[in-house]
């Protein structure tokens, strides 16, 4: 009980942390009010130009393509740069203290990450949500969103995974910029961020679906406009063998980067 | 008992060189160059418990390397060591409970949130009661003297007030041992002065052990009873503060004035005249090559004397002629020079 307590206050202290600059937290969310208005801009030309003026492509409305969008972005945006953080404390030095607390360092920095993302991903979900409703409606399965819940969670573990690794690469090379933008172009390309995954080609298609930045993009945000059972299934299921992967490979990642760490400073 | 036992310590790094400008850079990316820094060099000491002990040498001498291997953050290359019987960075999160750390260039309190906040969070991490934290806020908030400061966002407050409640944080859990890495780096006299009452009162009153790294001798003096030197990753010099200051503070600095004119001429064997003036000299001796006796009936002898001052050198200086001399000695390559220049 204790245990969890303590990453339970550091998620806590994060959250409050995070209110500290109010208007720059709502300044950043309101980014995304441009993004879903180009998109749906591009969408609609799309749409329109492949004769599917109120019908679908690959099984998505222009309404559906949005709404996906819409999380889509709200995951990206919510999540906060776990790697450039872990970078940063690496070459200012200031990693001395995270790592001479009695806590486990992945846990403490996966705490630190959730209460960042809570409120920014809560305001970039309303902001981004009211300007797509505004623009093509209420989305078709609102129910969809509880369903999708779990997976929105799932996809946050991931990210974090992901993430961390690069991170902890900074033990050893310090700067992870490059890896981090690397990160970034595969999530925007197999995870499904600017293009559903369902207007790729078929045999891109099934690449790009297997890969783990589509457990943490597409999947979710795709059950938000489907909620079925059988997809919802899917979904959880590949994610959760990524998960489990990736926390292996993290865990094992951090041991070995333990000992190659060196503390800048003094 | 001992709190911190460590042989033969050693940390290796790897820093990768490169030439300057963009053909140096370019090359660097084909081929990296590595080249080993020694940081830490066969480093051996024993700490008692309760024990206030200095570990101080210029900039690059290993201090910190020493302190964040201590900590269990970095993993040696080589060596053994054992704090409050534990391998530091096999049993780190074990370590952790019974030791506080302060990094005086880093802060470890939530910059935008009130010290408060930091010290109830990090009840929560060393798992005390929440009624237990609040006893232990009460006690040290009192003792740092920080009751003012404990709502006011950490960012506001200025460097010495933050560093007090930095301190105190440390303290929260009942740490057996401390371990203060230039807890005065940048600090005013009297921040200085409230920061070093505090760990003292600290040391008296719960037996905390402190081992501290410093630049300012003034730490040194007002705090430790034992000093480490280290240069180049390895010990220069071990002994207590009161005989380095027997050893090495033999050069006496004399100011005095006198009744009368004092001649442009005054002169005594085995002294240097820094300084004459129409009534006063300022001058300066070797305790160990001219006596005392000596210059005092020469000073008396050319008049009547209305005042007389007598100084040490500040510790800083000593330090400064100990790091020379083992410089010039040639020392550094043997892990025993400690001794050698310990018998100075």
């Amino acid at each position: 009980m204790k245990t969890f307590s303590k990453y339970w206050s550091i998620f806590q202290i994060t959250l409050i942390n995070s209110l500290a600059y109010p208007g720059e937290l709502v300044g950043r969310s309101l980014m995304i009010i441009p993004f879903m208005w180009i998109f749906y801009q591009l969408w609609k030309v799309t749409f329109s130009a492949a004769g599917a003026d109120g019908g679908m492509i690959s099984g998505l409305t222009l309404r559906d393509t949005l709404w996906y969008l819409m999380l889509a972005e709200t995951i990206e945006l919510g999540r906060p740069p776990i790697a450039r953080t872990m970078s940063e404390s690496v070459k200012d030095g200031s990693i001395a203290y995270i790592l001479n607390k009695p806590y486990d360092f992945l846990l403490y920095q996966f705490s630190t990450a959730m209460g960042e993302t809570i409120f920014r991903a809560m305001l970039n979900a309303v902001f981004g949500g009211l300007t797509v409703w505004w623009l093509v409606g209420a989305p078709n399965h609102p129910e969809g969103f509880l369903i999708a819940l779990p997976a929105i969670l799932g996809a946050w573990v991931l990210h974090f995974c992901i993430n961390a690794m690069i991170g902890l690469s900074a033990f050893v090379v310090e700067d992870v910029s490059a890896f981090t933008w690397i990160y970034q172009k595969f999530s925007f390309i197999f995870g499904g961020m600017l293009i559903p995954l369902d207007f790729y080609p078929q045999w891109l298609q099934t690449i790009a679906k297997f890969l783990p930045f589509s457990s943490a993009i597409y999947g979710p945000s795709r059950l938000f406009v489907t909620p079925t059972a059988e997809f919802f299934i899917s979904v959880m299921t590949l994610q959760l063998a990524w998960i489990f992967v990736l926390v292996f490979l993290l865990i094992v990642a951090y041991r070995r980067g333990l000992t190659q760490l060196t503390v800048n400073g003094g | 008992m001992t709190s911190i036992e460590v042989s033969n310590l050693q940390k290796t790094f790897q820093t990768k060189r490169k030439a300057a400008g963009l053909s140096g850079s370019i090359r660097s990316l084909f081929k990296p160059e590595y080249s080993s820094v020694e940081a830490v060099r066969s480093l051996s000491f024993q700490m008692e418990a309760g024990e206030l002990l200095g570990f101080i040498g210029p900039n690059g001498a290993g201090k910190s390397t020493t302190i964040k291997m201590l900590t269990g953050i970095l993993h040696p290359t080589s060596g053994e060591a054992k704090v409050l019987g534990f391998t530091p960075w096999i049993d780190r999160q074990k370590l952790a409970y019974q030791i506080g750390t302060v990094f005086g260039q880093r802060p470890q309190l939530w910059y935008h949130l009130p010290a408060m906040d930091t010290f109830i969070l990090f009840g929560k991490i060393y798992e005390l009661d929440d009624r237990e934290t609040k006893k232990r806020i009460d006690y040290l908030t009192e003792a740092f003297e920080i009751k003012d400061l404990l709502d006011v966002p950490v960012r506001k407050l200025s460097l010495g007030q933050r560093m007090r409640c930095e301190v105190a944080t440390s303290l929260l859990h009942r740490p057996k041992l401390l371990l203060l890495d230039e807890p005065s780096i940048g600090l005013d006299v009297v921040a200085k002065q409230h920061i070093r009452d505090a760990i003292k009162r600290m040391n008296q009153e719960e037996g905390v052990g402190v081992l501290l790294t410093s630049h300012d001798a003034g730490d040194l003096e007002a705090l430790c009873k034992r000093v480490i030197i280290v240069n180049h990753g390895q010990i220069v010099y071990e002994d207590r503060v009161s005989n380095l200051k027997r050893k090495f503070l033999t050069t006496k600095m004399v100011e005095v004035r006198y009744a009368e004119e004092v001649s442009k001429d005054y002169a005594i064997n085995g002294v240097e005249i820094l300084k004459v003036g129409n009534y006063g000299v300022k001058l300066k001796f070797d305790t160990t090559k001219t006596p005392v006796d000596f210059v005092m009936f020469n000073l008396s002898s050319v008049g009547d004397i209305v005042d007389i001052t007598i100084s040490d050198p500040p510790l800083e200086e000593v330090i400064a002629k100990i790091y020379k001399e083992v410089e010039n000695s040639s020392l550094m390559d043997n892990p025993r020079s400690r001794k050698s220049i310990g018998t100075m």
